[in-house]
C-alpha cells in the first residue's frame, strides 16, 4: 500500500496508524530534547562551554620543573614551556608567549618542598590608548599571592612569595593569572580573545 | 493515398517529433550542466595549475580544501572527539554537522580512494545533481537554468562547489525539498528536510517553507486561516512530514548526548571559535565601516556585509514573487549566522538555491544581460578561484 494511500485514507485504523507513526516521532523528539536540555558533562565543560564563567579551559596539562631554572616563554624556549600551559595562552612566539582570555593557567609538577617559593617572572603589558596599564591578579593553588599593575609596554620584572602553606601537600603547583583589565580586540569580539600580558620568563627558587 | 492512412502517418510524425523533441529537451537539460562542469574544471584547474608548482591531481584536491574542509575531512576519517578533546585544544568538531562527511565515508568505504579525492569527485557530482532538480523549479526556462548551471559549475564562487565543503549536498537537498513543495509531496519535502537538518545547522529550518507550502495548499483548496491547525490535525501525513523534518538535528543531538554529554555542544562550541550573540544589524554595521587601508577594493568585513544585505535583498523578492516558504527560509538562514559575525556569509548565502535561482531568473531575463552574466561568471571563476588558493578571508 502507497504511503499517501494509507496516511490520507479515512478509514480508522489507518489513519490511526499515521498518527501513532506522527506520535511516535514526537515523542522521539521530545525525550532527545530532554537530554539534551540535560547534559551530562563535567565542572571544566560546564563552566567554558555552557555557564561561560570561564575563559579558560581546563585542560590535564603539566609541565615539569625543578626550582632554580629559568624557562623562557619565548619561541626558543617552547619545548619547556608548552607543558607548563593550561589554557588562556597563544603562542610562545618571538616576544613571549601572550595571554588569551580573562585567566591564564600553568601548572607545574613539582618535588616536595619545606619552604616556600620566590617567583621571579619577566612580562609585559598589553597596552592600547587610552589604556595604558594592565592589573594581574596571581594565585597560587587557588589562593591569592600577588597583584600588580603594569603600565606600559616595557618588560617589567615580576617577583613574590609563594608562601609554603600553599604548597603543603601538593606535588603540583597551579598558577592562575587574572586580568580585570583585559584588552578585547573590538567591541564586538568574544572574550576568549581578550589580551593582557606577554609572559617572557618564568623562574621559582627555593626560600 | 486514403485519407486514414494519412492520418495515421502524420500521428505518427507527430508522436516520433515529440519523441525527438522530448529526447533533445533531455540530453539538453543534462548536457548544458555537464558542459559547465567540464569548463568549470577546466578553469579552476587553470587558476590552480598558475599558483601551484605540483600540477598532479592529489595536489589539486589538497589545495582547495581550505577553511572548514579541513574538519570535514577530519570527521570524515576519525568521526567526532568525545570530552576532554584530545591534543589539549578547546575547538571540538561537534560544530560540523555530519551528513555530508558520512556520505563521504561511506563511499570510501567501499572505493578505497583517499578521503579528498572522493570529496572531489563527489562535490561536483551534487552540484550537477542540484542543476538537474532545478530544471523543473526554474519552469523549465532554459536561459536561467543554463545560467544556474554555470554559476554552481563554472562561476565566481564554483570552488564551493568543487571542495569538501557541505554546500554542494546542502543545495542539491534544498532544491530537492522545494521540488517536493512544488508538487506537494509533503513526506519527500520532509525527508529532504530531515537530511538538510544533518547537514548544516540551518537546513531544519526549511520546514517552514514546508508548513508556509501547506498553509498555501489550505487555502488554495478554499480553507480558512483560522480553520489551518484543525485541518493539519486532520491530516496525519502532514503531520508526520513536519515531525520528520528536524530528524536529522534530532538524530545528531542524540550522538552528542551519548559521546560528549551534551546534545547541544554544536552550539556550546561555537565560543571556542569566538562567536558571540550580537545584534545582526551591529555586526552588518561593523562590517561595512572596515574600510581598506590602501586599496580600493573592499575589505573581507565589507564583503561579507554586502554578501547578506545582497541576500536578504534577494529573499525580499522572493516573497514579493510570493515564494514565502523560500523567501523565510532564506532570511533566517542569513540571519541566524549573522547573530553571531560575519564569518562565512558569502559562502552561507550562495548555498542558497533559492536565491541563487532567482538571481539566475532575474539576469537571464533578456539576452544582454544573460550574456553578459555568463561571461562576467566564466570570468570571475578564474580569479575567484585564485583568492580561494589564497585563503582570501571573505571567502572562507
Amino acid at each position: 500500500m502507497r504511503w499517501l494511500e494509507l496516511t490520507r485514507s479515512t478509514r480508522p485504523a489507518q489513519l490511526l496508524c499515521g498518527y501513532a507513526l506522527a506520535g511516535a516521532l514526537a515523542a522521539a523528539e521530545l525525550a532527545i530534547l530532554a537530554l539534551a536540555l540535560d547534559p551530562k558533562v563535567n565542572d571544566d565543560y560546564r563552566a567554558y562551554y555552557i555557564d561561560k564563567t570561564t575563559t579558560c579551559l581546563n585542560r590535564d596539562a603539566v609541565g615539569r620543573y625543578t626550582p632554580g631554572r629559568t624557562v623562557s616563554f619565548r619561541s626558543n624556549g617552547a619545548r619547556e614551556a608548552m607543558p607548563m600551559m593550561v589554557c588562556g595562552w597563544s603562542g610562545p612566539v618571538a616576544d613571549g608567549t601572550h595571554s588569551l582570555g580573562e585567566t591564564s593557567r600553568l601548572r607545574l609538577a613539582m618535588p616536595p618542598l619545606r619552604d616556600g617559593l620566590l617567583a621571579t617572572l619577566e612580562m609585559n603589558a598589553v597596552i592600547r590608548p587610552p589604556q595604558l596599564s594592565q592589573r594581574i591578579v596571581i594565585s597560587a593553588n587557588g589562593t591569592e599571592v600577588h597583584r600588580v599593575t603594569l603600565s606600559g609596554a616595557a618588560p617589567t620584572t615580576v617577583s613574590f612569595v609563594i608562601p609554603q602553606a600553599v604548597l603543603a601537600g601538593n606535588d603540583r603547583l597551579e598558577m592562575a593569572f587574572d586580568y580585570p583589565d583585559g584588552i578585547a580586540q573590538s567591541p564586538a569580539a568574544s572574550n576568549i580573545y581578550n589580551r593582557a600580558i606577554k609572559l617572557t620568563s618564568f623562574r621559582l627558587d627555593r626560600l | 493515398m486514403p485519407s486514414g492512412r494519412v492520418e495515421a502517418d502524420l500521428a505518427l510524425e507527430n508522436a516520433a517529433r515529440a519523441k525527438s523533441g522530448i529526447r533533445l529537451m533531455v540530453i539538453t537539460v543534462a548536457g548544458v550542466p555537464l558542459l559547465f562542469l567540464l569548463s568549470g574544471l577546466a578553469i579552476r584547474y587553470a587558476a590552480f595549475a598558475s599558483v601551484s608548482a605540483d600540477p598532479s591531481l592529489a595536489a589539486y584536491a589538497r589545495a582547495f580544501c581550505k577553511w572548514d574542509c579541513t574538519w570535514y575531512v577530519d570527521i570524515s576519517e576519525q568521526g567526532y572527539e568525545r570530552f576532554p578533546i584530545p591534543g589539549h585544544t578547546n575547538i571540538g568538531r561537534w560544530g560540523f554537522f555530519p551528513l555530508y562527511p558520512m556520505l563521504v565515508a561511506g563511499i570510501r568505504s567501499v572505493f578505497p580512494f583517499p578521503t579528498l579525492l572522493i570529496a572531489t569527485v563527489a562535490s561536483p557530482a551534487c552540484a550537477y545533481a542540484s542543476c538537474l532538480v532545478a530544471w523543473p523549479l526554474m519552469e523549465r526556462n532554459m536561459r536561467a537554468y543554463a545560467l544556474y548551471c554555470a554559476f554552481l559549475m563554472s562561476g565566481p564562487f564554483s570552488f564551493y562547489f568543487a571542495a569538501f565543503l557541505t554546500e554542494p549536498l546542502f543545495v542539491l537537498l534544498t532544491s530537492c525539498l522545494f521540488l517536493a513543495l512544488k508538487r506537494s509531496n509533503y513526506l519527500a519535502a520532509g525527508i529532504s528536510c530531515a537530511l538538510l537538518s544533518a547537514t548544516r545547522p540551518v537546513g531544519v529550518l526549511a520546514v517552514f517553507a514546508t508548513v508556509i507550502r501547506m498553509f498555501e495548499d489550505h487555502r488554495a483548496r478554499g480553507g480558512s486561516v483560522i480553520g489551518f491547525p484543525r485541518w493539519l490535525l486532520g491530516r496525519p501525513d502532514l503531520l508526520v512530514a513536519i515531525l520528520i523534518s528536524p530528524a536529522g538535528l534530532f538524530a545528531y543531538i542524540l550522538y552528542l548526548t551519548v559521546t560528549v554529554g551534551d546534545g547541544f555542544a554544536f552550539v556550546h562550541v561555537q565560543r571556542a571559535f569566538g562567536r558571540v550573540a550580537g545584534d545582526p544589524l551591529l555586526f552588518l554595521w561593523d562590517g561595512l565601516s572596515y574600510h581598506p587601508m590602501s586599496s580600493w577594493l573592499p575589505t573581507a568585513p565589507q564583503w561579507s556585509a554586502l554578501t547578506a544585505i545582497a541576500g536578504l535583498g534577494l529573499s525580499v523578492m522572493l516573497a514579493v514573487r510570493r515564494q514565502y516558504g523560500a523567501a523565510l527560509f532564506c532570511a533566517i538562514a542569513i540571519t541566524l549566522p549573522l547573530t553571531s559575525n560575519l564569518a562565512s556569509m558569502v559562502r552561507y548565502v550562495v548555498g542558497l538555491a533559492p536565491l541563487s535561482m532567482l538571481a539566475a531568473v532575474l539576469l537571464s531575463a533578456s539576452k544582454p544581460t544573460f550574456a553578459a552574466a555568463l561571461i562576467f561568471f566564466l570570468a570571475t571563476c578564474y580569479f575567484m578561484t585564485v583568492a580561494w588558493l589564497g585563503g582570501y578571508l571573505a571567502l572562507a
